[in-house]
Protein backbone atom coordinates (compact mmCIF):
# COMPACT_ATOMS: atom_id res chain seq x y z
CA UNK A 1 0.00 0.00 0.00
CA UNK A 2 1.07 3.68 -0.16
CA UNK A 3 0.56 6.66 2.28
CA UNK A 4 0.85 10.21 1.86
CA UNK A 5 1.55 12.12 4.40
CA UNK A 6 0.20 15.28 5.44
CA UNK A 7 3.16 18.19 4.02
CA UNK A 8 3.84 16.25 1.14
CA UNK A 9 -0.36 15.61 0.28
CA UNK A 10 -0.95 19.39 0.98
CA UNK A 11 2.01 20.40 -1.64
CA UNK A 12 0.22 17.64 -4.48
CA UNK A 13 -3.27 19.08 -4.12
CA UNK A 14 -1.89 22.50 -4.21
CA UNK A 15 0.32 22.04 -7.04
CA UNK A 16 -2.53 19.97 -9.00
CA UNK A 17 -5.65 23.13 -8.03
CA UNK A 18 -2.83 25.20 -9.36
CA UNK A 19 -2.16 23.79 -12.55
CA UNK A 20 -5.83 23.68 -13.17
CA UNK A 21 -7.54 23.37 -16.13
CA UNK A 22 -4.30 21.59 -17.22
CA UNK A 23 -2.81 18.39 -15.89
CA UNK A 24 0.21 18.75 -13.50
CA UNK A 25 2.68 16.07 -12.70
CA UNK A 26 5.42 15.56 -10.01
CA UNK A 27 7.93 12.71 -8.18
CA UNK A 28 6.74 11.50 -4.60
CA UNK A 29 10.14 10.31 -2.43
CA UNK A 30 10.13 8.60 0.97
CA UNK A 31 10.83 5.25 2.39
CA UNK A 32 9.83 1.76 1.40
CA UNK A 33 9.24 -1.17 4.52
CA UNK A 34 8.26 -4.14 3.40
CA UNK A 35 5.11 -3.42 1.56
CA UNK A 36 4.35 -0.06 2.98
CA UNK A 37 5.75 2.90 0.65
CA UNK A 38 5.44 6.16 2.71
CA UNK A 39 5.12 9.18 0.47
CA UNK A 40 6.91 12.23 2.80
CA UNK A 41 8.40 14.92 0.11
CA UNK A 42 6.47 15.16 -3.46
CA UNK A 43 8.36 17.17 -5.63
CA UNK A 44 6.20 19.22 -8.13
CA UNK A 45 7.64 19.02 -11.45
CA UNK A 46 7.25 20.71 -14.69
CA UNK A 47 4.55 19.37 -17.38
CA UNK A 48 6.63 19.18 -20.35
CA UNK A 49 4.29 18.02 -23.25
CA UNK A 50 4.97 20.26 -26.15
CA UNK A 51 0.93 20.09 -26.69
CA UNK A 52 -2.11 21.17 -25.10
CA UNK A 53 -1.67 19.92 -21.45
CA UNK A 54 -5.38 19.94 -20.61
CA UNK A 55 -5.44 16.75 -21.16
CA UNK A 56 -1.60 15.61 -21.18
CA UNK A 57 1.27 15.41 -19.35
CA UNK A 58 5.15 14.68 -19.91
CA UNK A 59 7.86 14.27 -17.70
CA UNK A 60 11.75 15.27 -18.63
CA UNK A 61 13.42 12.47 -18.06
CA UNK A 62 16.39 14.52 -16.25
CA UNK A 63 13.76 15.83 -14.12
CA UNK A 64 13.45 12.36 -13.06
CA UNK A 65 16.72 12.00 -12.79
CA UNK A 66 16.90 14.79 -10.34
CA UNK A 67 14.29 13.47 -8.26
CA UNK A 68 16.06 10.03 -8.26
CA UNK A 69 19.32 11.99 -7.07
CA UNK A 70 17.04 13.81 -4.56
CA UNK A 71 15.87 10.81 -3.08
CA UNK A 72 19.64 9.10 -2.47
CA UNK A 73 20.85 11.96 -1.69
CA UNK A 74 17.98 12.13 1.77
CA UNK A 75 18.64 8.24 2.19
CA UNK A 76 15.06 8.15 0.22
CA UNK A 77 13.56 6.53 -2.93
CA UNK A 78 11.64 7.37 -5.72
CA UNK A 79 8.47 6.07 -4.97
CA UNK A 80 6.20 6.85 -7.90
CA UNK A 81 4.53 9.64 -9.72
CA UNK A 82 1.48 12.22 -8.75
CA UNK A 83 -0.40 14.03 -12.03
CA UNK A 84 -3.82 15.06 -12.09
CA UNK A 85 -7.22 14.78 -14.11
CA UNK A 86 -8.85 17.94 -14.50
CA UNK A 87 -12.47 17.78 -14.43
CA UNK A 88 -12.59 13.83 -15.24
CA UNK A 89 -12.12 10.77 -12.56
CA UNK A 90 -8.70 9.64 -11.17
CA UNK A 91 -8.75 6.65 -13.56
CA UNK A 92 -5.82 5.20 -15.02
CA UNK A 93 -6.36 6.30 -18.95
CA UNK A 94 -4.87 4.47 -21.76
CA UNK A 95 -2.47 7.00 -22.46
CA UNK A 96 -1.51 7.10 -19.02
CA UNK A 97 -1.11 3.47 -19.18
CA UNK A 98 1.03 3.32 -22.48
CA UNK A 99 3.36 5.95 -21.26
CA UNK A 100 3.86 4.20 -17.91
CA UNK A 101 6.87 2.78 -16.11
CA UNK A 102 6.39 -0.71 -13.79
CA UNK A 103 8.38 0.28 -11.29
CA UNK A 104 6.33 3.01 -9.56
CA UNK A 105 3.11 4.08 -7.84
CA UNK A 106 1.12 6.47 -10.28
CA UNK A 107 -1.15 8.85 -8.30
CA UNK A 108 -4.01 10.26 -9.75
CA UNK A 109 -5.89 13.21 -8.64
CA UNK A 110 -9.12 13.81 -9.96
CA UNK A 111 -9.29 18.08 -9.63
CA UNK A 112 -13.12 18.68 -10.19
CA UNK A 113 -13.54 22.08 -11.31
CA UNK A 114 -10.27 23.80 -9.71
CA UNK A 115 -11.02 21.59 -6.35
CA UNK A 116 -9.24 17.94 -5.30
CA UNK A 117 -12.18 15.25 -5.13
CA UNK A 118 -10.70 12.13 -4.92
CA UNK A 119 -7.72 10.07 -5.72
CA UNK A 120 -6.40 6.40 -6.60
CA UNK A 121 -2.84 4.71 -6.98
CA UNK A 122 -2.35 2.82 -9.81
CA UNK A 123 0.13 -0.14 -10.39
CA UNK A 124 1.09 -0.30 -14.18
CA UNK A 125 2.29 -4.12 -15.84
CA UNK A 126 5.21 -4.33 -17.76
CA UNK A 127 3.78 -4.97 -21.10
CA UNK A 128 1.65 -1.54 -20.40
CA UNK A 129 -1.73 -3.30 -21.16
CA UNK A 130 -3.51 -3.17 -17.14
CA UNK A 131 -3.17 -1.48 -13.87
CA UNK A 132 -4.02 -2.60 -10.89
CA UNK A 133 -5.38 -0.51 -8.15
CA UNK A 134 -3.06 0.05 -5.10
CA UNK A 135 -4.45 0.93 -1.92
CA UNK A 136 -3.91 4.14 -0.79
CA UNK A 137 -4.13 6.19 2.22
CA UNK A 138 -4.52 10.35 2.28
CA UNK A 139 -4.87 12.46 5.02
CA UNK A 140 -8.49 14.42 4.79
CA UNK A 141 -8.10 18.10 4.18
CA UNK B 1 34.87 0.31 -13.25
CA UNK B 2 31.86 2.19 -14.23
CA UNK B 3 29.55 2.71 -11.86
CA UNK B 4 25.21 1.78 -12.38
CA UNK B 5 23.28 3.20 -10.32
CA UNK B 6 20.06 0.39 -9.35
CA UNK B 7 16.74 2.47 -9.01
CA UNK B 8 14.59 1.08 -6.14
CA UNK B 9 12.49 -1.18 -7.52
CA UNK B 10 15.19 -3.28 -9.40
CA UNK B 11 17.30 -3.52 -5.89
CA UNK B 12 15.15 -6.69 -5.18
CA UNK B 13 16.43 -8.06 -8.46
CA UNK B 14 20.83 -7.13 -7.76
CA UNK B 15 20.87 -8.72 -3.98
CA UNK B 16 19.20 -5.27 -2.61
CA UNK B 17 22.48 -3.17 -4.12
CA UNK B 18 21.70 -0.10 -4.70
CA UNK B 19 24.45 0.73 -7.26
CA UNK B 20 26.91 -1.89 -8.79
CA UNK B 21 29.93 -1.44 -10.21
CA UNK B 22 30.70 -3.67 -14.35
CA UNK B 23 33.14 -3.87 -16.49
CA UNK B 24 32.53 -2.66 -20.09
CA UNK B 25 33.83 0.14 -22.26
CA UNK B 26 30.34 0.92 -23.85
CA UNK B 27 26.32 1.59 -22.32
CA UNK B 28 25.93 -1.71 -24.23
CA UNK B 29 28.53 -3.86 -22.53
CA UNK B 30 28.09 -2.78 -19.01
CA UNK B 31 24.18 -3.11 -19.29
CA UNK B 32 24.82 -6.74 -20.59
CA UNK B 33 27.63 -7.00 -17.79
CA UNK B 34 24.71 -5.93 -15.00
CA UNK B 35 21.95 -8.28 -16.88
CA UNK B 36 24.65 -11.11 -16.99
CA UNK B 37 25.40 -10.73 -12.96
CA UNK B 38 21.75 -10.41 -12.28
CA UNK B 39 19.59 -12.08 -14.99
CA UNK B 40 15.93 -11.25 -13.49
CA UNK B 41 17.20 -7.65 -14.25
CA UNK B 42 16.58 -8.42 -17.85
CA UNK B 43 12.89 -8.45 -18.42
CA UNK B 44 12.86 -5.29 -16.79
CA UNK B 45 15.01 -3.32 -18.91
CA UNK B 46 14.99 -5.33 -22.48
CA UNK B 47 11.82 -6.58 -24.56
CA UNK B 48 11.86 -9.64 -26.08
CA UNK B 49 13.70 -8.79 -28.95
CA UNK B 50 16.66 -7.46 -26.77
CA UNK B 51 15.48 -3.85 -27.30
CA UNK B 52 15.73 -1.09 -24.16
CA UNK B 53 12.05 -0.76 -23.21
CA UNK B 54 10.24 2.13 -24.05
CA UNK B 55 10.08 3.21 -20.53
CA UNK B 56 13.78 3.04 -20.15
CA UNK B 57 15.92 5.91 -20.33
CA UNK B 58 19.74 5.62 -19.76
CA UNK B 59 22.15 8.21 -18.50
CA UNK B 60 25.93 8.53 -18.57
CA UNK B 61 26.47 11.26 -16.12
CA UNK B 62 24.05 13.62 -17.06
CA UNK B 63 24.11 12.83 -20.45
CA UNK B 64 20.85 11.26 -22.00
CA UNK B 65 22.33 7.97 -24.19
CA UNK B 66 19.60 8.83 -27.19
CA UNK B 67 21.21 12.02 -27.83
CA UNK B 68 24.89 10.23 -27.95
CA UNK B 69 25.64 7.32 -29.51
CA UNK B 70 23.08 5.07 -28.05
CA UNK B 71 24.27 1.46 -26.84
CA UNK B 72 27.70 2.57 -28.66
CA UNK B 73 28.34 5.17 -26.13
CA UNK B 74 31.78 5.23 -24.64
CA UNK B 75 32.17 5.02 -20.86
CA UNK B 76 35.30 5.40 -18.86
CA UNK B 77 36.27 3.65 -15.33
CA UNK B 78 34.92 6.74 -13.51
CA UNK B 79 31.44 7.11 -15.34
CA UNK B 80 27.80 6.30 -13.20
CA UNK B 81 25.40 5.24 -15.62
CA UNK B 82 21.65 5.62 -14.54
CA UNK B 83 18.85 4.01 -15.54
CA UNK B 84 15.78 6.43 -15.52
CA UNK B 85 12.26 5.80 -16.46
CA UNK B 86 9.89 7.75 -19.16
CA UNK B 87 6.79 8.58 -18.22
CA UNK B 88 4.08 10.42 -19.59
CA UNK B 89 0.19 10.19 -19.91
CA UNK B 90 -3.31 11.96 -20.12
CA UNK B 91 -6.85 11.93 -19.24
CA UNK B 92 -7.79 11.28 -22.71
CA UNK B 93 -7.75 8.45 -25.01
CA UNK B 94 -10.79 6.49 -23.46
CA UNK B 95 -10.45 6.43 -19.71
CA UNK B 96 -11.71 3.11 -18.11
ZN1 LIG C 1 -3.72 10.39 -16.37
Amino acid sequence: MIKIEQEAWQLMVEHAQKTYPNECCGAMLGPIDGDTKTVRVALPLENAYPGAQRERYELRPEDLLFAEREARKNGMDLIGIFHSHPDCDAYFSKTDLENSCPWYSFVVLSIQKGQFHHANSWLPNMEQTEAAKEELEYPHA
Amino acid sequence: MPKILIPTPLRQFAEKKDSVDVDGATVGEVLAALTAAYPDMKKNLFNDEGKLRSFVNVYVNDEDIRFLEKDKTAVAATDTISIVPSIAGGKIAGGK
